[in-house]
């Protein structure tokens, strides 16, 4: 197979494993048996974690093309900073509208300022930022470099979110997968969880795949559109020739 | 002239040249500060004039106009800057790291003068209880620095945008919130006579985190401009 060939298939398959992971991980969300005190509603945690999970990954994928694009300046490690924080954003929203869903039977309300709840939804805003700024410089390396600062910046709020639940006396429960102790969660619902987290991690590639091609595209764009300006005002303009020796004064 | 040697004097002249344009355009204390003044005498008028309440909420509404507030003064600091001021800078040799800390050093004396100035306003409208009151003179200079490095480094990534002065302080506040918590948690804890201790440790991490960054950042930034 050739390479074109190999690029174009492969991400093709990549993309049906993802769709059939997703739809197999939420089949699981509801087959699996009810979790006993909170019983339906607490189905949301099939969704809740694979979503932050796929958030924390695509963060710390943002943190390390931040540092790899100031390391080499190569614009492929700017492409893989940026098409990992738009999904992050996307997935950080995703949680926190499932949370918040999820919260109200079992809280009474959508939302509690809760240290976890409150330090997520920061660190959606802090990446929302890095987007914003992003959309603001036209010049490629320019973006790149002042962004790849602020994916290092924000870095710092991602084990603030995580360990929040374990430095503050909060409503939201301990981490479930991600704790340094023994888990407490039941086999059947570990199982489910973790199918969760495989088929969104695998989702997360695919997106990856694909917006990091769209960013190569634009890259590309961008040069084209450059290079073919047409001409602007002051073209037409010549310096003055300075000859040596001789003054107008 | 090796670098360490250069770096405080230069960090000093930009700090100077700072100071000084502001003592010549006054423009935190002539605009900034009472604007926060004005914000701390809407709060009432919005939430209510009870006085408990206003005891209650006074400290933690004192902080929020200070990191809201305090964010336009290094907005306007970065917005006042042309780029041939910064092509200067950059030819006369200056170490960008010197540079940001000169600016971060500027700005934490005006934070500070803002945050004393604002402080006796909220002291006076809101009737704060100064219980433990030696501690801010720990916690207004740890505050005012954080600030001032947060601000000097998201004016630097904004540098030549052109929605920087809408961008600034939507990427500073997010970043703040560890300053907020701790400046805030910190007074409360001292008034439910728990230890203070751990929250200053907070803000002192992440204004040392943000020097770190700040000093290792300014060269990249510079050759971005």
């Amino acid at each position: 197979m050739t390479d074109a060939a190999s690029r174009r298939s492969f991400p093709r398959w990549l993309d049906i494993v993802a769709v059939l992971g997703v739809a197999a991980a939420l089949g699981f969300a509801l087959l699996t048996p009810a979790e006993r005190t909170q019983g339906t509603p607490a189905r949301m945690l099939y969704l809740h974690v694979p979503s932050i999970w796929l958030a924390y990954v695509a963060f710390v994928v943002t943190l390390a093309g931040s540092v790899a694009y100031l390391a080499t300046r190569r614009m492929h490690w700017d492409h893989l900073a940026v098409s990992s924080a738009e999904i992050g954003v996307v997935f950080t929203g995703i949680a926190i509208v499932d949370g918040m869903i999820w919260a109200k039977p079992i809280w009474g309300v959508y939302w509690t300022w809760d240290a976890r709840l409150t330090l997520t939804a920061v660190m959606f805003f802090v990446y929302l930022g890095y987007l914003a700024l992003r959309r603001t410089i036209p010049d490629p390396p320019a973006r790149a470099g002042r962004a790849a600062i602020l994916g290092i910046v924000g870095a710092f709020q991602i084990p603030l979110v995580h360990f929040s639940v374990m430095w503050w006396r909060t409503l939201h429960q301990p981490p479930t997968l991600l704790r340094p102790d023994d888990m407490q969660i039941d086999g059947p619902l570990l199982a489910a969880l973790w199918i969760g987290v495989a088929a969104f991690t695998v989702l997360y590639v695919a997106l990856m795949r694909h917006r990091m091609e769209l960013a190569r595209i634009e890259l590309v764009s961008y040069g084209e559109a450059i290079a073919t300006v047409g001409p602007v005002a002051g073209d037409a303009v010549a310096a003055p020739e300075v000859t040596a020796g001789r003054s107008g004064l | 002239m090796s670098g360490p040697v250069r770096f405080w004097p230069q960090a000093s002249a930009i700090a100077r040249r700072d100071l000084d344009r502001e003592r010549r355009s006054s423009e935190v204390v002539w605009i900034t500060i009472p604007f926060g003044a004005v914000a701390l005498l809407l709060i009432p008028l919005a939430i209510g004039t009870n006085e408990k309440l206003l005891r209650d909420i006074g400290p933690g509404m004192f902080w929020v106009v200070v990191l809201l507030f305090g964010v336009l003064t290094s907005v306007r600091r970065t917005s006042v800057e042309t780029p041939a001021q910064r092509d200067a800078v950059a030819l006369l040799g200056i170490d960008p790291a010197a540079e940001f800390t000169g600016k971060a050093m500027a700005l934490t004396v005006m934070l500070i003068g803002f945050e004393l100035l604002v402080g006796a306003a909220a002291v006076a409208l809101y009737d704060i209880d100064l219980t433990g009151w030696p501690w801010l003179l720990l916690v207004i200079p740890l505050v005012a620095v954080g600030l001032a490095e947060l601000g000097t480094l998201s004016g630097s990534i904004a540098t030549s945008v052109n929605a920087g002065p809408a961008l600034i302080p939507f990427l500073v506040a997010p970043l703040a919130i560890p300053l907020l918590l701790g400046a805030t948690q910190g007074i409360e804890a001292i008034h439910q006579g728990e230890g203070i201790v751990s929250w200053m440790l907070l803000m002192a991490i992440v204004v040392l985190a943000l020097a770190v960054a700040g000093v290792l950042t300014a060269r990249p930034l510079q050759e971005t401009r």
